[in-house]
């Protein structure tokens, strides 16, 4: 799932200074599980900005609303007229959802309140974790199921680098060092072997080296 | 629906914890035991007293059916239910009134006949006088109150408490006729009562047909009771007194012939020691009081010894209890006839309502057992616009059965006089919560049930002063704060669940799980900590007992309370459970500085983030929560998230400039509240040199959004 | 012989090589280059530009290889993934070759984050297995990445990588060598290697495989100049192995002579890799102390340098 990160309030600030009438515009679903965007934490930032207001003795007027998904017309659509009474609206969505309401809204200023910041999971409450980088073309089956294209600092597709030590990254000591994971993994699966030979040049094209993505399912058009 | 009828149905939520299902007034006794943990003593007298019109003498000798079913005894002990009604009686301003949201409809004509005024009586008077009916209540005695005057011993029931009831059934307009025995039910329908109840009680006791059974000195429960209960002198030194029965009627005989100076006192029964029929705390303080007990004993005969009695000739049995048949499965065993030394001996083997002046043309029929026959849905006799309740037609119950019954005669004769079919008016039966799963109760801290203070055994032998005496403040917030709070957990909204699961992740008792795709919170093993719904990324969690908008209406009052001095304002949120420490909490605010208004909760873990945020907002100029300290939590890890969300918010406050300082976590070990009071102390004095929040109060943002 | 560099023909010639290592200027100063180029000039078979070195920007690694050339020196310049896609690569591996330099050690890089741009992108389109392997193809099969043949004059490297011993997982890192190898390595040059016995355990295990007799392996040595690096080197840098041992012995000797006898131990740790089978020679890093490396090599017993 998409995991996000709410900005530093005087960011928020910041960008929301020349506005008067302010929507907080949060959204349902992957922001909301990564404890970034959801109504609770529209209720804490609207809360926070409110208490900003006040000590800065501006008159901005705070609302709050949440949707199911910021990244679906139909959901943005449904909360139209809150959108139109406000001068600027944040959205605490990813990054897409941002895009949605300034696609569906051109008149409208919509700021980012988040920072969309990986795709990954929690592996402990609290703790989410990146797994995936959406490059386009998994090579999951060939590596054990560890993803050393989202997981190792320097994408390595041959092994650990000179810095694996103790099964950490030496970027991070916390991050487990992909490679070392694959190599255990390979390991118990007895695919070892896999190892010696060449992965060649990754085709990043299908990253977002190749440009803007898309996926278009004829079968599926209306 | 009239408003009155409103006030008089029993509670709403569906299911019922077992205490108030169990209750046969649906008393909804989590509500007042909660309010008392909270605090709010006269919330809690409040509800304890809606469904019942005379908890006063509940609180003190109700049968408490409530606490045999209380879901807390899986974990250690039952909550102490009945000395926490008492503890909100006695908290109770009479001031306010006997009833203080109960209202009275406008007057009607009819008029409805109460015959006896025990509490089936009172209480069907109490109702229909609400309803506006014209009551009269017929009493045999001399004084009021049926059982609770003439059968209850003093000791347990002190005669001022009944008065304490009687007095505003009289301000409510309830004619009260004592010294009359009605004599004739059909006579009072064609004096102009529309309806009568026959709540006559159970006041004749039985004797075996024993030989010298009717002798001079061989009494009956109920008379022996009755005589003392209506002042008679009655003196037993030198007498060894044998009472004949194990039930709570024989206990309260045989411990008011020791008041009465008997030289002994024993029982003896066909039970044995552990299937006697009384509650078990009245036996043991029976015992305490120097009674013997003779169990698992048949009676052949009262013997005399030169004209004199001289005792009953017993034989030991294997008592198995009643046949279907109504039989006693017993074996006798041979070669064990003894004689029980006694020169006064009391039958109290059970007693059965006095029919005699029932129309002897049957139209009012009785059941085979000797009692009133009625419908057990509308209490209906067999004669038209006749009802009957209480032990005149159970032939023993609770006082709180009897009650019961009394709102059901009442609804049934309001029906009645309307033109209403009564059936239609009756609450269904209510379901009850399940037991609490055996992983949950795991997880459940263990708390000692708080003992009532008692006069001990050797002082209360030589006196009819009460026994038991009512929890202090301490005490009661202690006993009350053991409640599970059953079936007032947490609710999920599942249009707005998202599945994240961080409900089943920070649950301490292991309680959430995942139902069709959303979070689901099973209501009977919910232990409404509130760490969910505190957590819920997607708000889709509340509790039932209260609201993110009741907390924040809470935090406003706060802050206004704590402003009204010129000193900046400090909110504090504390756990009940610790920060308090066994003090009385408004003791320990006393010692507050008194620009600290504190609002209570019942775990810190229920202080939601968004409320330390929302104190600043609305103008507090700082805000703390007390907490257990870590290890102590009442649920587990209440206090670890607290700690956590303060952290969390600090950052937050530095971050806008506000100084993370004024926001403080207090953990409070047990038996140090002088440690919260320093705390607190310490963050004023700190307050003070950083000055006001830079939130100008009333705030802007307060007012407008 | 692939390319007839210096470094090539000494090692195909059986005898046991000496590299050096060349820092260069986080400045655009010739000067300083040529102070350096002096102080190892005669004492060593090629000397390594490093690219970058630990992600800070310095003067590039074919520029001052060009100027080594200039005074004589025989340069192998240090080519990482970090900061250039496979273009970049090929076209500067182009030049780099028009310009005459022969010897070339892929590497993948120090991740950024450790340097002076730690903010920066990294690029890493490629990893330096495939570095090698491409470098290789480059010169053996004249086909570019995309297979695109190489018209007229192909750039050909002796092709150098570098392994490290001591990183995890240990079992791994001979199979990572000779899969290395594989690629195209025809030399490698090893981390700083401290702990003597693990390395030949390493070494032990690569000979197994046979991995010495397709490549040479240049063991990575490197004098201590003080207590205080070498407790750096042992806590903070990641793939190090620093024993205690090496520290006592420093510690052992009056502060000020503390790098005489780093010199000699750095000689000593020369003297045992001669005798490891499938060592053929050594890589001196003298890092901004170049003028240790005509002293330690002395000790070493490994001057003067043949000529072949």
């Amino acid at each position: 799932m998409i995991k996000a990160k709410q900005k530093p309030i005087a960011e928020i600030k910041t960008l929301i200074a020349p506005y008067r009438n302010i929507l907080i515009l949060g959204c349902g679903t992957c922001v909301t599980i990564s404890f970034a965007g959801g109504e609770k934490e529209v209720g804490m930032l609207a809360s926070s900005l409110r208490i900003a207001a006040a000590m800065d003795k501006n008159a901005q007027l705070f609302t709050e609303a949440t949707v199911q998904r910021q990244c679906e017309w139909e959901f943005i659509d449904a909360i139209a007229d809150q959108i139109q009474k406000a001068d600027a609206v944040i959205s605490l969505a990813c990054g897409i959802g941002v895009q949605a309401l300034a696609e569906r809204y051109p008149d409208k200023v919509i700021l980012p309140g988040v920072n969309t910041t990986f795709l990954g999971m929690a592996i402990e409450h609290g703790v989410m974790v990146e797994r995936c980088r959406a490059c386009g073309d998994c090579i999951l089956g060939l590596t054990g199921g560890v993803c050393p294209i989202a997981r190792c600092a320097k994408n390595l597709l041959n092994g650990p680098c000179g810095g694996s030590q103790r099964g950490k990254c030496e970027v991070n000591p916390e991050t487990d060092c992909a490679w070392q994971l694959i190599y255990d993994r390979l390991g118990k699966l007895g695919q070892l072997d896999r190892l010696s030979s060449l992965m060649t040049y990754k085709d990043w094209s299908k990253d977002y080296d190749g440009g803007p993505r898309k996926i278009v399912r004829e079968d599926l058009k209306l | 629906m009239t408003s009155e009828k409103r006030d008089l149905a029993p509670p709403t939520v569906e299911p019922l914890p077992p205490c108030a299902a169990t209750c046969p007034a649906h008393t909804d006794v989590r509500g007042y035991v909660q309010a008392i943990a909270r605090g709010d003593f006269e919330e809690a007298y409040r509800i304890a007293r809606e469904p019942n019109p005379i908890p006063y003498i509940c609180g003190k000798v109700c049968a408490h059916p409530c606490e045999d079913q209380c879901r807390r005894k899986d974990v250690d002990e039952p909550i102490a239910i009945c000395a926490l009604k008492r503890f909100a009686t006695e908290k109770h301003d009479p001031r306010l009134g006997h009833a203080p949201r109960l209202t009275q409809a406008e007057p009607r004509e009819e008029k409805v006949a109460i015959v006896g005024s025990g509490p089936g009586g009172l209480t069907a008077a109490h109702d229909l006088a609400r309803m506006g009916y014209k009551v009269t209540v017929f009493e045999a005695y001399p004084r009021l109150g049926g059982t609770m005057q003439v059968g209850i011993p003093l000791y347990r029931l002190p005669r001022e408490t009944i008065d304490l009831e009687i007095a505003p059934l009289k301000e409510l307009g309830i004619e009260f006729v004592t010294n009359v025995r009605i004599a004739d039910v059909d006579g009072l329908l064609s004096d102009g009562y529309r309806s009568v109840f026959i709540a006559v009680g159970s006041h004749v006791g039985a004797k075996l047909r024993l030989p010298n059974a009717e002798l001079p000195d061989v009494w009956l429960n109920t008379e022996f009771l009755r005589r003392v209960a209506l002042g008679e002198k009655i003196d037993l030194s030198h007498r060894n007194v044998l009472v004949l029965g194990g039930g709570n009627v024989a206990i309260d005989v045989a411990r008011t012939a020791v008041r009465l100076g008997a030289a002994q006192v024993s029982m003896s029964f066909l039970e044995s020691d552990e299937t006697m029929p009384a509650h078990p705390w009245e036996i043991e303080e029976a015992k305490e009081e120097g009674i013997l007990m003779y169990p698992s004993r048949t009676f052949k005969e009262c013997v005399l010894d030169e004209g004199k009695l001289a005792g009953v000739k017993c034989i030991k049995v294997d008592f198995r209890g009643f046949k279907p048949d109504g039989a006693l499965d017993i074996d006798e065993f041979v070669d064990t006839e003894h004689i029980l030394a006694a020169d006064l001996i009391i039958f109290s083997i059970g007693q059965g309502p006095d029919l005699s002046f029932l129309p002897k043309d049957g139209s009012i029929a009785q059941t085979k057992r000797r009692a009133i026959q009625v419908d057990p849905v509308t209490l209906a006799t067999t004669k038209p616009g006749v009802f009957a309740g209480g032990d005149a037609v159970t032939r023993v119950g609770f006082i709180i059965d009897a009650v019961a019954a009394g709102h059901r005669a009442a609804r049934s004769i309001d029906a009645y006089l309307r033109g209403v079919d009564p059936r239609t008016v009756q609450p269904d039966e209510s379901e009850k919560l399940g037991a609490i799963q055996e992983k949950t109760i795991s997880h459940i801290r263990k708390l000692e049930r708080e003992p009532l203070p008692k006069t001990d055994a050797a002082t209360r032998r030589a006196t009819f002063d009460e026994v038991e005496h009512g929890y202090t403040e301490t005490q009661a917030v202690r006993a009350a704060l053991r409640c599970l709070t059953c079936g007032a957990g947490a609710t999920v909204d599942t249009d707005k669940c998202i599945a994240c699961l961080t409900c089943v992740r920070v649950c301490p008792f292991e309680v959430p799980g995942l139902e069709r795709g959303t979070a689901n919170v099973p209501v009977e093993q919910c232990q409404a900590c509130g760490l969910c719904a505190t957590e819920c990324p997607a708000k889709a969690i509340t509790m039932k007992l209260y609201s993110d908008d009741d907390m924040i209406q809470d935090i406003k009052r706060a802050i206004k309370r704590a402003k009204s001095d010129s000193e900046p304002a400090i909110v504090g949120f504390a756990c009940r459970y610790c920060a308090y420490s066994g003090e009385e909490p408004k003791v320990v605010q006393a010692r507050f500085p008194k620009n600290v208004k504190v609002i209570d909760v019942l775990c810190s873990g229920k202080v939601d983030s968004l409320y330390l945020l929302k104190a600043f907002e609305y103008g507090a100029d700082a805000v703390f929560v007390a907490g257990c300290i870590v290890g102590e939590c009442h649920n587990d890890k209440g206090n670890v998230h607290a700690g956590q969300r303060v952290a969390y918010v600090k950052k937050i406050l530095d971050e806008l400039g506000l100084n993370g300082a004024r926001l403080e976590m207090f953990n409070t070990a047990p038996g140090e509240c002088t440690s919260v009071v320093e705390d607190v102390i310490r963050l004023a004095a700190k307050v003070k040199e950083l000055g006001s929040s830079p939130v100008p109060y009333p705030s802007r943002a307060g007012r407008s959004n | 012989m692939k390319v007839s560099s210096n470094l090539e023909r000494i090692l195909t010639s059986g005898q046991f090589a000496a590299t050096g290592e060349l820092g260069p200027p986080k400045s655009a100063e010739a000067e300083v280059i040529h102070r350096k180029a002096a102080l190892l000039k005669g004492y060593v078979d090629a000397v390594n530009i490093t690219d970058n070195q630990t992600a800070i920007v310095r003067m590039s690694s074919i520029s001052v290889a060009t100027m080594l050339l200039g005074i004589g020196i025989e340069p192998t310049i240090q080519m990482t993934c970090r900061d250039r896609n496979r273009l970049a690569i090929q076209a500067d591996l182009l030049g780099a070759s028009a310009l005459g330099i022969k010897n070339l050690l892929c590497l993948t890089g120090d991740h950024q984050k450790f340097g002076n741009h730690p903010t920066a992108r990294g690029v890493y389109d490629l990893d330096s297995i495939q570095l090698v392997a491409m470098v290789k193809a480059l010169r053996d099969e004249k086909k570019f990445a995309n297979g695109e043949a190489i018209d007229t004059v192909e750039p050909r490297f002796f092709i150098g990588a570098a392994e490290n011993p001591f990183a995890d997982p240990f079992d791994y890192r001979p199979y990572r060598l000779a899969k290395k190898v594989a690629a195209g390595a025809d030399f490698v040059q090893t981390q700083l290697i401290y702990n003597v016995p693990k390395f030949k355990e390493f070494m032990k295990r690569v000979v197994d495989l046979g991995v010495h007799e397709k490549c040479s392996i240049l063991a990575g040595v490197g004098p201590i100049k003080s207590i205080g690096m070498a407790r750096y080197m042992q806590n903070s840098v990641p793939g190090m192995d620093v024993p205690e041992d090496i520290i006592a012995r420093l510690k052992g000797v009056p502060k000020e002579q503390v790098r005489k006898e780093g010199i000699k131990q750095c000689a000593d740790i020369i003297r045992e890799m001669r005798e490891i089978p499938g060592v053929h020679g050594v890589h001196v890093m003298a890092i901004e102390w170049e003028e240790a490396v005509a002293e330690i090599l002395e000790l070493s017993g490994l001057l003067p340098r043949p000529r072949v």
